[in-house]
Formats: structure tokens, C-alpha cells, sequence
């Protein structure tokens, strides 16, 4: 069992530093959000004081990262299971669940790799300072919150038909999940109605407990930290939990294996 | 090694596979075929833990394969149609990770990985993306995946579509040489009914149902040992004068193929004989698979 999670890990790593344009588009995306967007916003804020803006959105960049970083690598597992790879692992003799927990793994680490990388590169742009991380809560949310967006990633996939429905799962998921999560602004001050829907996002937990990991002027979170805790790892044993369920259903029925053979007879 | 009893898988009123039952012991090259949709791959997915029989049971070295599909996983390989391999790794980082899913790790299976690769003349291109192989490189590949953790078991899903003659020839002398040096079980799946001739044994399915099942030897003897083709354009009417049985002849367009099988003296001459004049060739020659394969898929049709 642990040979075959550092196989699986070992080729995402190997695939995640090999896609040289998603690593770029990884970086290049978060910086857009922080300076241009965070700029612009900031602009019109009463104060005029883009900056204060731009330090506040900063969990929420660094949120997004692991977003749009663990669920892209959970969702290759659609990319897997069209071009014939997952049948290695079906045929391998890895139980569903270890199949869908070794994926779970590559995803977080995945989006760990690019978070890493972000953070060296807003060190160097000084838009953070090492001392201003409390490094163990840190590492903590960063990886329980990988974890969240991989299990949401993955009960995207196994519920994904194809990847032609790749535009709809950016649409319908990854914006939706990254604008109603208090990335941008603070949960508290959203309408009632964005409230409630935000206060159901449980990426929303996870760009809070970001939030208590760096010492940021003006940036509060709005839960304590167990309740980010707790509702993160809930969510994350529920959708590890369905989505173990749906991949078991598809591997010992017939869908996934007339996915797989085009229905062959 | 592999018993299958009864099995049977349904998609609602369909019925993909019937009440089948084979018995095929270890060492053994068996070949399962059939036309389009006879269930042959219903079958081997059944087989290979990968699909839930409907009814039935299967052991495959003696384990249930319904109770225990990861044990029997580890004694099983399966080499699909298409490729399975990720055409983003190299030929040697998709065999190391082919590997690790079967828990075992790097320095365990490098030799052997080196050994295979030789044998199928890829060492030179190990480090090349599985994405520029062409398609014969590529089914070797599939094929060495395949065998890598030693499996008792081999089952073949048509795994040489697609490819020429020498990659065909090259992987089909690996495989007779994994049968007779380490006893390893080969099911196979084919279109191509000359590589199921080699076969020990062979069975037929049509729509899913077993039809005939004997060494090739055995189901061309009872098919007939002799074809008699003859061409002309009152084929039809040469039915009525030589007052031939449906399960008798074959009607191919132009070509009448008749079969002859029963123990009657000169039947052959017979025919040439009776055709003579109004016939426009007459051939004889030896049967073969693919004459059982035609015969069986239409019986009782009298057309192919």
C-alpha cells in the first residue's frame, strides 16, 4: 500500500513539474489576482490605499492556489480514466478506496508544490514576511485545506462524465467555490443571502484558517479556529467517503468498464 | 486454474453472457472467440475481477473471484485493446509505476523490467515519452505492463489490433515462451482466428452463449476437414442440385463454400462432377479456424 502511494505521488510530481505551462499559469494566476485585481479593488476603497487591500487578500490568493492546484490534479483523474490510465489502477490489486485516497494524496501534494512555490515567490516580491507566518498553523491549514479542495476535486471527477464538460466545472465549481468563500472580502459583511451560501462553502474554512495563520494589519478571520477545523475535515471525510463509494459502484459495475472499452461486448 | 460456473451477466432484458462454463488449467494457451458482441469481452472483464457477474462463480487459483478480487489481482494480468499507459511518463517510469501499484518497489523489479525490455529490443528507447512510440513499441510496452509482477494468469483482449506482422510475430513468441517456460495461464481474445490456431483450446461463444469448445484440431474435424468452393452465377441454384443441408454450405455473394464432413465415399468428386459444366471454378482445400469461426457464427443461416 505505501509503494504504490509513492508510485502514484512520484508520477505527480513528475507530471505536475513536467506540465511547465500549469505550474507557469499557476504562479502567473495568483499574481494577476493580487496586483491587478487587488490594485484595482483597492483603487476605489475609500481610502485610496490599494495596498491594505492587497495584504488582505492575501490568504485568499494563497487559497486559490491550493484551489485551483489540488482540484485541477483531482480532476485529472478524469483525464486518467478517458485516456486508459486508470486502468492500471483498476487492475492493480489496490482496493477503491486506496485508489481514491492515493489520488487524494498526489492532489493535496500537488497543490502544496504550488503553494510552496508562491510563497517563495511572494517572499521575494516582499508582499509577505517569513515572520509573519505562524508556520505550524501554517503548514497545518495549508494541508488540511489541500485536502478539502482534493476531496472536491475528486467528487467532481467521479461524478464528471468527460472532459468536455471541463468549461462547466470552471463555471459551475471552481468560481463559484472561490468567489463565496471570503477570498476576496470578509464572509461577515457578504449580503445575507452570499452569507448563508458562504457560510456552506467549505473552501470558505479553509481560506479562514489561512486567515489565522498570518499576522496581516486588518485581516481578521470570521470563525474561530475549530470551527474552520472541523468543518474542514468533515466535509473532507464526507467527500473522500462518497466519492470512495461512487468510484466502487463504477469500478465493480459495468459504467466505468464501458467507459473504458468504448462498450465493448 | 480457471473455473467458471454458469456465469451469466445481464444490462437489464439483455443478456451479455449466458450461463457460460469453462475449465481451463494452468499452462493452458485457451481462446475465446466469437463475432461482434458475442460477449467476449463481457467475459474476460467477468473474469479478471473487473466486472460483477450477474450470476455464477468464478476461482481463479482457487480463490472467489467475487469474495477476493484484490488477492486474485495479484495472480491475474490483463492487457486491454487500448493502451493503458501514460503517454506523459517514459516507457521505464509507466513500468515503475505499473510496479508500485502491485506493491512492489523500485530495486525489486529493475532487473526484470531490463530483462523484458530487452527481449522486446525497447532498452535503448526506455527513456523515451510513451507519446512518441509508435503503435507496435507501444502494445510491447502494454504487453511487458501486462507480465511485469509475474502474474499466474495472462488475459489478452485482443492485443495485437492494429499492429504488423513482425510486431505481431514478436509478441506472440514472448508469449509462447512465457507458456511453456513458466506455466503462465494465457486467455485470449482475437479477431485474428490464425493467431487463435496455436491455441490449446478454443471456445465459441454467439450471443453469449458457449457454442463449440475443443483444440482447434478438434473443432475443424468436426466442421469438416475439406472446403469445396464453388464459384459461378447460378450459385443458388447449385444448392438445389446437389440438395445440400443449411448447416451444409456457406452462400458467399458468388461463392458457394460447402463443407464436407460426413463419412461418404467420393464426395468431393461428387460435386466437381455435378458442377462441372455450369460452375466457373471449382476449388478444394483444406478447412481451417476461420471456416469454424464463419460456419459457427452463422449456423443454420446457410449465408455469411
Amino acid at each position: 500500500m505505501l509503494i504504490a502511494l509513492k508510485s502514484v505521488l512520484d508520477r505527480e510530481l513528475k507530471k505536475t513539474f513536467r506540465q511547465k505551462s500549469r505550474l507557469l499559469s499557476a504562479m502567473v494566476r495568483p499574481l494577476i489576482w493580487l496586483f491587478v485585481i487587488g490594485g484595482g479593488v483597492g483603487s476605489i476603497m475609500p481610502d485610496g490605499n490599494s495596498q491594505d487591500y492587497q495584504d488582505a487578500i492575501i490568504p485568499g490568493i494563497l487559497g486559490m492556489t491550493l484551489l485551483f492546484g489540488s482540484m485541477m490534479s483531482a480532476l485529472t483523474t478524469v483525464y486518467d480514466r478517458e485516456s486508459g490510465v486508470m486502468r492500471m489502477f483498476i487492475i492493480s490489486p489496490m482496493p477503491s478506496y486506496a485508489i481514491i485516497l492515493s489520488k487524494l494524496a498526489s492532489s493535496t501534494l500537488a497543490g502544496l508544490v504550488q503553494i510552496i512555490m508562491l510563497c517563495i515567490l511572494l517572499f521575494a516580491l516582499q508582499q509577505i514576511n517569513v515572520s509573519q507566518l505562524n508556520w505550524p498553523l501554517f503548514i497545518f491549514s495549508i494541508t488540511l485545506t489541500a485536502v478539502a479542495c482534493s476531496a472536491l476535486g475528486l467528487i467532481t471527477a467521479v461524478v464528471s462524465k468527460s472532459l468536455d464538460n471541463f468549461a462547466a466545472i470552471m463555471n459551475f465549481v471552481i468560481f463559484p467555490v472561490f468567489f463565496l468563500s471570503g477570498a476576496l472580502y470578509p464572509v461577515k459583511n457578504l449580503p445575507i443571502v452570499l452569507h448563508w451560501v458562504a457560510v456552506a462553502n467549505p473552501f470558505t474554512y479553509g481560506v479562514d484558517l489561512i486567515k489565522h495563520s498570518i499576522d496581516i494589519n486588518n485581516v481578521s478571520a470570521d470563525f474561530p479556529l475549530l470551527v474552520d477545523t472541523l468543518m474542514l475535515g468533515t466535509f473532507s471525510v464526507l467527500a473522500i467517503a462518497f466519492a470512495s463509494w461512487k468510484f466502487s459502484q463504477e469500478a465493480t459495475l459495468s459504467t466505468l468498464i464501458n467507459k473504458l472499452t468504448g462498450g465493448k461486448r | 486454474m480457471i473455473l467458471a460456473n454458469n456465469l451469466t451477466k445481464t444490462y437489464g432484458n439483455q443478456i451479455a453472457v449466458d450461463q457460460l462454463n469453462l475449465d481451463i488449467p494452468q499452462g493452458q494457451f485457451f481462446g475465446l472467440i466469437g463475432p461482434n458482441g458475442s460477449g467476449k469481452t463481457t467475459s474476460i472483464h467477468m473474469l479478471s475481477t473487473l466486472l460483477q457477474a450477474t450470476s455464477g462463480s468464478i476461482t481463479i487459483n482457487g480463490l472467489d473471484v467475487t469474495a477476493h478480487p484484490q488477492q486474485v489481482r495479484r495472480d491475474i494480468g490483463l492487457v486491454f485493446q487500448e493502451s493503458a499507459l501514460d503517454r506523459m511518463l517514459s516507457i521505464e517510469e509507466n513500468l515503475y509505476f505499473c510496479a508500485g501499484l502491485h506493491g512492489i518497489n523500485k530495486s525489486a523489479i529493475k532487473t526484470r523490467i531490463n530483462s523484458l525490455l530487452d527481449l522486446f529490443e525497447l532498452q535503448s528507447k526506455k527513456r523515451a515519452s510513451v507519446g512518441s512510440l509508435s503503435g507496435g513499441m507501444r502494445r510491447a510496452v502494454d504487453i511487458i505492463r501486462g507480465v511485469l509482477h509475474s502474474p499466474k494468469v495472462l488475459f489478452l483482449d485482443e492485443p495485437t489490433v492494429g499492429l504488423d506482422l513482425p510486431s505481431r510475430r514478436r509478441i506472440w513468441r514472448f508469449i509462447r515462451n512465457l507458456i511453456d517456460d513458466h506455466k503462465l495461464t494465457v486467455v485470449l481474445t482475437t479477431h485474428y482466428l490464425e493467431e487463435a490456431a496455436p491455441c490449446d483450446n478454443v471456445a465459441f461463444i454467439k450471443l453469449g452463449k458457449l457454442v463449440s469448445e475443443g483444440s482447434p484440431e478438434e473443432l475443424i474435424e468436426q466442421l469438416g476437414k475439406t472446403i469445396v468452393e464453388v464459384s459461378g452465377s447460378n450459385a443458388e441454384d447449385y444448392i438445389k442440385t446437389l440438395k445440400l443441408s443449411a448447416e451444409d454450405y456457406m452462400l458467399d455473394g458468388r461463392t458457394l463454400l460447402i463443407r464436407v464432413h460426413k463419412p461418404q465415399p467420393n464426395q468431393v468428386e461428387q460435386i466437381q462432377a455435378t458442377l462441372r459444366d455450369s460452375a466457373d471454378i471449382i476449388s478444394v482445400r483444406k478447412s481451417n479456424l476461420n471456416d469454424v469461426f464463419i460456419w459457427l457464427s452463422s449456423k443454420g443461416q446457410g449465408t455469411s
